[in-house]
């Protein structure tokens, strides 16, 4: 918009090219972002090819190391705990296991949320009331207790935790396919569905679900993100992944104690988890941005 | 509008209505049943045709305290259907008499721990004293602290309420500040890099946040304490914690709440009357975004209740319901952990229902005729 504004006109006019500048690089250089994240799922996959040494190694030579450090015994581009073990290669092996729960439990949330949301926006009556009550009564609940009581009583696994997380997103994408679907279900297309004969089942999978679809999908990426940082939250507090297996949580979690002698064991991790979870986000907001502009 | 209802999908028109006062009964009768007034409470004609009428037929029919024992009715099943699905999920997965009992402990000494406490009765017998015994106060005994469980949550609730009050006052100031500055003039460079700190804030992890200001503010410059909470200076750095987090939220919904104003007409007619554009962001438009941005603050404020505050309290070391929770999952203290649960439950239903009310008495179109 025109709108602007400004004191006067020549302090905007100088103001303009950092702007476009700025604009000019983060529209060029938002392929980052899916580099970024091929770069971790290829960590993810192929872990051994990337780490530079053994994760979990012990090397009593090379305790408590600083990142680039130019010592003889460096070589550790983040690097070392108190056993010596080299924190990049701890940070590559936790990329598979983070990945892993955050895309699972992430499904297995759509799954539930788009199928609750569907029913409850394709049927309405007492079964959108029924649904949609219980979905308020999951949103008044404060989940992320509920799940440190499930997770301490259970016994902290990753089985148990790819249980629980879903919780945390099935009831915004049934809001959301349930709002899309109420929109959907009055157009003449479902109309003509319904009067060639097509079964209630065939509806909403032919019918329906490719029209909500889009939404979904931005809702998916911002949603992986939120299940990272839950499972992070999780796996810090104790109540999450345990050793010997790891996560980027697990390591702030194991760094925590050294904040004050090796900052670099709390702050990389979380720098790395900080990174992946920006680069979800700033690809759903431009999803978004793209498909407002075409539709 | 489609703000608003994104944030808040109870203030669209869908709960069902009673348009009597036969409502009153339900909410002091005894134990609330869950699928009453659900189902058969009778809905005006046009609701779903068109929401603006269906809205006003409603305001229409209903007095003030009609609407306010509806949402109290609405609450109270909420808070029982909580209860319910915690006494349930703990009795699936949990057998507390396997944590009295020692290590080595027989089936059969097991068993008389099982009589003892009456865990051998039926589920429903079970959830009924339960639930009884709640009402009447007692949400059993913490056997690490050796007193009653809700004795413990309540010593640790005002830290966790004074917290999060502090985090919610400095979000705001943060993300509404920055949200209307950035709104009123989009696509500037302080929109840019604002708009790219608040996505930043939002994809941190907020306990790493809370451990990367301890280590620059605490460990390096010293000036404030690493965690605990002795005077004004402990709470700062939790408190700073939150806003970011929280602020991120908050500045971004303000934001596009601005931008929708501003492409509104009488913007236009009243720069084009000759108004400054300063004039017209003060006197119009933050105006009649205020109550938008009022809903957006009461709701993230529930929202943190959802979790980041009990991370963040849990690295300041801060003697509140997260880290409470904590120390008390590590000891696997069972009625702890569920009193907390319930009690946290029950204090974002009861801040929902209070930002829902204060919400219908400023904006008199939405409900109180």
């Amino acid at each position: 918009m025109s709108l602007v504004i400004h004191r006067s006109g020549t302090v905007d006019r100088q103001r303009q090219p950092v702007a476009r500048a700025l604009s000019v690089v983060t529209s060029r250089l938002w392929w980052l972002c899916p580099a970024f994240l091929g770069l971790m799922a290829l960590w993810a996959i192929f872990p051994d090819f990337f780490a530079p040494m053994e994760p979990g190694a012990m090397n009593p030579r090379h305790r408590l190391l600083g990142p680039f450090d130019t010592s003889p015994e460096g070589r550790h581009l983040a690097g070392t705990g108190t056993l010596g073990a080299d924190l990049f290669s701890e940070m590559v092996a936790g990329a598979r296991l983070t990945l892993f729960i955050a895309v699972v439990a992430t499904a297995i949330g759509t799954v539930v949320g788009v199928l609750i949301g569907m029913l409850a926006g394709y049927f309405q009556g007492w079964v959108d009331r029924f649904l949609m009550r219980l979905t308020e009564a999951q949103t008044a609940m404060p989940m992320f207790l509920v799940a440190i009581l499930l997770l301490s009583m259970l016994g902290p696994s990753v089985t148990i935790l790819i249980i629980v997380l879903p919780a945390l997103v099935w009831p915004i994408f049934a809001r959301v396919v349930r709002a899309e679907t109420m929109r959907v279900r009055e157009s003449t297309y479902i109309e003509a569905a319904v009067a060639t004969g097509c079964a209630t089942p065939t509806v909403l999978v032919r019918h329906v679900l490719p029209n909500v679809t889009p939404r979904i999908l931005v809702l998916v990426v911002i949603e992986v993100g939120h299940v990272m940082l839950a499972e992070a939250g999780l796996s810090f507090l104790g109540v999450g992944v345990q050793p010997p297996d790891t996560t980027w949580g697990l390591l702030i979690s194991t760094g925590r104690p050294l904040l004050t002698v090796a900052w670099w064991l709390t702050i990389l991790p979380g720098v790395l988890l900080g990174v992946t979870v920006l680069c979800l986000n700033l690809l759903a907001r431009r999803f978004e941005t793209r498909a407002g502009a075409a539709g | 509008m489609t703000l608003r209802n994104d944030v808040s999908s109870d203030t669209a028109p869908a709960a069902p209505l009673d348009t009597s006062d036969d409502s009153s009964p339900s909410v002091t009768g005894g134990v609330p049943d869950p699928s009453a007034g659900v189902g058969d409470a009778p809905e005006p004609p046009d609701t779903t045709s068109d929401p603006v009428r269906g809205r006003m037929a409603w305001a229409a029919q209903t007095s003030i305290p009609g609407i306010v024992l509806r949402r109290v009715r609405d609450g109270v099943i909420t808070l029982f259907l909580v209860i319910a699905v915690i006494f349930t999920l703990t009795d699936l997965v949990g057998d507390p008499a396997l944590v009295y009992a020692p290590v080595d402990a027989s089936a059969e000494e097991i068993a008389r721990i099982e009589r003892a406490f009456g865990l051998d009765r039926p589920f429903p017998e079970r959830f009924v004293d339960y639930f009884t015994n709640i009402v009447q106060g007692d949400f059993g005994r913490s056997y690490w602290q050796n007193r009653p469980a809700l004795d413990a949550v309540l010593e640790a609730l005002p830290s966790t309420i004074m917290l999060t009050l502090a985090g919610i006052v400095g979000a705001a100031l943060f993300g509404v500040g920055a949200g209307v500055l950035a709104g009123a003039r989009p696509n500037s460079r302080f929109d840019k890099i604002s708009n790219f700190f608040s996505v930043s804030a939002l994809s941190v992890p907020n306990f790493w946040l809370g451990l990367l200001l301890i280590f620059v503010f605490a460990v390096r410059l010293g000036w404030f304490p690493t965690s605990g909470k002795f005077g004004w200076s402990s709470i700062v750095l939790p408190a700073v914690t939150i806003a970011i987090v929280h602020g991120g939220r908050i500045y971004l919904l303000v934001r596009s709440a601005t931008v929708e104003e501003m492409s509104k007409p009488y913007v236009r007619v009243a720069r084009s009357k000759g108004l400054s554009s300063n004039r017209v962001l003060r006197r119009h438009v933050l105006r009649n975004t205020g109550l938008t941005t009022a809903t957006i603050t009461g709701w993230e404020y529930v929202r943190m209740w959802g979790g980041a505050v009990f991370a963040i309290e849990y690295v300041f070391a801060w003697p509140g319901i997260g880290t409470l929770m904590i120390n008390a999952a590590d000891r696997q203290d069972f009625f702890v952990l569920q009193t907390a649960v319930i009690i946290a439950g029950a204090f974002v239903i009861v801040s929902n229902l209070v930002i829902d009310l204060m919400y219908r008495a400023i904006d008199r179109r939405i409900g109180a005729a």
